[in-house]
């Protein structure tokens, strides 16, 4: 008698968590549908799409870069690898082999799976040796790519495409890889996978005595965070129809993606967008009005936000009113 | 050709023991703390524009100006310590925090620095007779060699530190295992500090070093030295202050060697992968150990 008590109580319990989850999931797809609802309407309403495009690049990378941070822990200061070689996968196939833009983004998407697999072996490696490793494999990339022959990669000119400018038909395109980022992001943290990737985080041990195939499940969600920003770069060239080795490599595209993503507070599903938006418009307005202290600037608004809210913005909320955890994921 | 090869490694050995010291800040501040000093290469170049201005405003010779720094570069950053870390225990991966924190003040203090100093590469303009010193096939700046006995003065004083000083083999204590330091009674908090200015002091002197031996400095070069230190650090082994030394000196042989055979940029692939090959035969580097994560 008592154990069927029990059993209800668990299932009733057990159907909650579910209902809860399922409240986070809506909440959670309906403020990325507005986002993008959003950003859709921003070429056809104003000429402007300059910060709505780089709004999206971040957006984008931000959230790439919380599936493996978020998910399994793991911290890539190298991270710009896979924005620099999709760049350049795309300007090759496009300037060199001369095939047409959509066939040179999927090449870009397909570089970055291959050079996921290729250092998918670093995941071996744990915490700041991971992160260390992933920085220094980033800077061979970079320099191998400046030493092969420049009619390839066009040396240290970069690449100019110039004959695909389209505006236009780029934004959209930016467009698409964000929601597939967010869709992807959205659909890992309900998914079997997803659970299995936050167990390995907190405790691989653990989590292979389970019965969780430890490897394969990391090497998924790296594979996943390396295509989102590979078809970024990808896109990013196309839009702005210039390569540059010095930019594509820069320390500073990882440094961004992790503190936006930071800022918004890692893990949450939202946290990215919102981190990626705030910190972005903070920047914007900083060029406008003080282009001369602009990265001193920038440096003292990471700094308070570490010292002031160290869980990011939507942790730090979610912290403060726990009620929300019931809406917010 | 082996004069050429014995040039390489006698830079090769000059240079690493300059990358040590960056490492060896880092490894100190990052044992003890857990942070992950980001900044850490813009702190060096600060040193280097302190002893510059050293030299041009009161013609303090670079040599002389090494205590002068450490002592201010000690003092300001065991100040800071009070302002910036505690405030990280609150967060929920106190390393990545750091690293993000650190980062902001490596990108608020090279901005500051190119306002103030303009972003022209300057250069100490220093120079001790005779220029050169000849050895057979090799020839070796003088200051270079100078700087290198300057750099080994201040390993043998830190080694001196840290392995027979009471306040030393305490900081080594809260490397080995922070918990247990606590319960023994010593105040961690306030070592801490010590740690931070300590780190952030050699930092300083490294940079009149580093002014000495390369031609020259600007405000944006800060992560590139950033990037070796954490490079040698955890090709020697991560928290273990004279690894930091071993690995360095491996790194900097091997490019400089590299460098004689092959165009710069490939020297620093050589560098890099041997750092990548050493963490895949041993994942905690060379003098890493377990214990110590």
């Amino acid at each position: 008698m008592q154990s069927a008590d029990h059993a209800a109580a668990v299932e009733a319990s057990r159907r909650q968590d579910e209902g809860g989850e399922r409240l986070r999931a809506r909440m959670a797809a309906a403020f990325f549908a507005a986002v993008i609802a959003a950003l859709a309407l921003v070429p056809v309403l104003t000429g402007n799409t300059s910060f709505a495009f780089y709004l999206m690049l971040w957006i984008t990378m931000a959230s790439a870069l919380n599936i493996v941070v978020g998910f399994t822990g793991y911290l890539p200061f190298g991270y710009v690898v896979f924005y620099g070689v999709g760049a350049y996968a795309a300007g090759i196939c496009y300037k060199v082999l001369g095939w047409p833009i959509p066939l040179a983004l999927v090449a870009s998407g397909v570089a970055g799976i291959c050079l996921a697999l290729l250092l998918a072996p670093t995941l071996r490696l744990k915490g700041v040796y991971f992160g260390i490793v992933s920085l220094a494999l980033a800077t061979i990339m970079r320099l191998i790519i400046a030493n092969l022959p420049s009619d390839i990669t066009g040396g240290s000119m970069g690449l100019i495409l110039s004959s695909s400018n389209n505006p236009f038909a780029s934004y959209y395109a930016m467009l698409l890889v964000m929601a597939a980022t967010l869709l992807s992001v959205l659909w890992l943290a309900q998914s079997a996978l997803g659970k299995a990737l936050k167990a390995i985080r907190d405790d691989d041990g653990a989590a292979a005595c389970i019965g969780i195939d430890v490897p394969r499940t990391r090497l998924v969600a790296w594979l996943l965070a390396a295509l989102f920003p590979a078809l970024a770069g990808g896109v990013e060239a196309w839009h702005t129809n210039i390569i540059d080795p010095e930019y594509a490599f820069h320390v500073l595209i990882t440094a961004k993606s992790i503190v936006y993503a930071m800022a918004g507070g890692f893990g949450t599903i939202i946290g990215p967008v919102v981190g990626a938006a705030v910190l972005l418009g903070i920047d914007h307005v900083i060029w406008q009005k003080f282009p001369l202290i602009n990265l001193l600037l920038l440096g003292l608004v990471i700094i308070a936000l570490m010292l002031f809210l160290p869980r990011g913005i939507v942790g730090t909320v979610l912290k403060r009113r726990p009620q929300l955890r019931r809406f917010i994921a | 050709m082996s004069g050429l090869l014995l040039q390489g490694i006698i830079n090769g050995l000059i240079m690493g023991v300059i990358y040590g010291l960056i490492g060896a800040g880092l490894n100190i501040v990052f044992g003890v703390l857990r942070v992950v000093n980001f900044a850490h290469g813009e702190f060096v170049i600060l040193g280097a524009y302190f002893a510059w201005f050293l030299l041009q405003a009161l013609g303090i010779q670079p040599f002389l100006a090494m205590p002068l720094t450490f002592a201010v570069f000690f003092g300001v950053s065991y100040l800071l310590y009070f302002v910036l870390i505690p405030p990280l225990a609150k967060a929920d991966d106190p390393e990545i925090s750091s690293l993000l924190l650190m980062f902001g003040v490596s990108i608020s203090m090279g901005a500051l620095m190119l306002l103030v100093f303009d972003a022209d590469a300057r250069s100490l303009s220093f120079e001790m007779e005779p220029v050169f010193l000849t050895f057979g096939p090799v020839v070796v700046p003088t200051v270079r060699l100078v700087a290198l006995a300057a750099a080994l003065m201040i390993v043998a004083g830190l080694a001196y530190f840290l392995y027979r000083t009471h306040t030393g083999k305490a900081l080594r204590a809260i490397i080995m295992n922070r918990d247990a330091v606590r319960i023994v009674g010593i105040k961690v908090e306030q070592l801490s500090a010590i740690a931070f200015g300590l780190g952030i002091g050699l930092a300083g002197v490294t940079g009149i070093l580093t002014a000495l031996v390369f031609p020259s400095f600007s405000p944006f070069v800060g992560a590139d030295y950033t990037l070796i230190g954490f490079v040698v650090i955890v090709l020697g082994g991560l928290g273990h202050p004279i690894g930091a030394m071993l690995g360095a000196i491996l790194f900097a042989v091997t490019e400089q060697v590299a460098s004689i055979y092959f165009n710069p940029s490939i020297a620093t692939i050589c560098g890099f992968v041997l750092m990548v090959a050493t963490i895949f035969v041993r994942p905690t580097g060379l003098l890493g150990r377990q214990a110590l994560r």
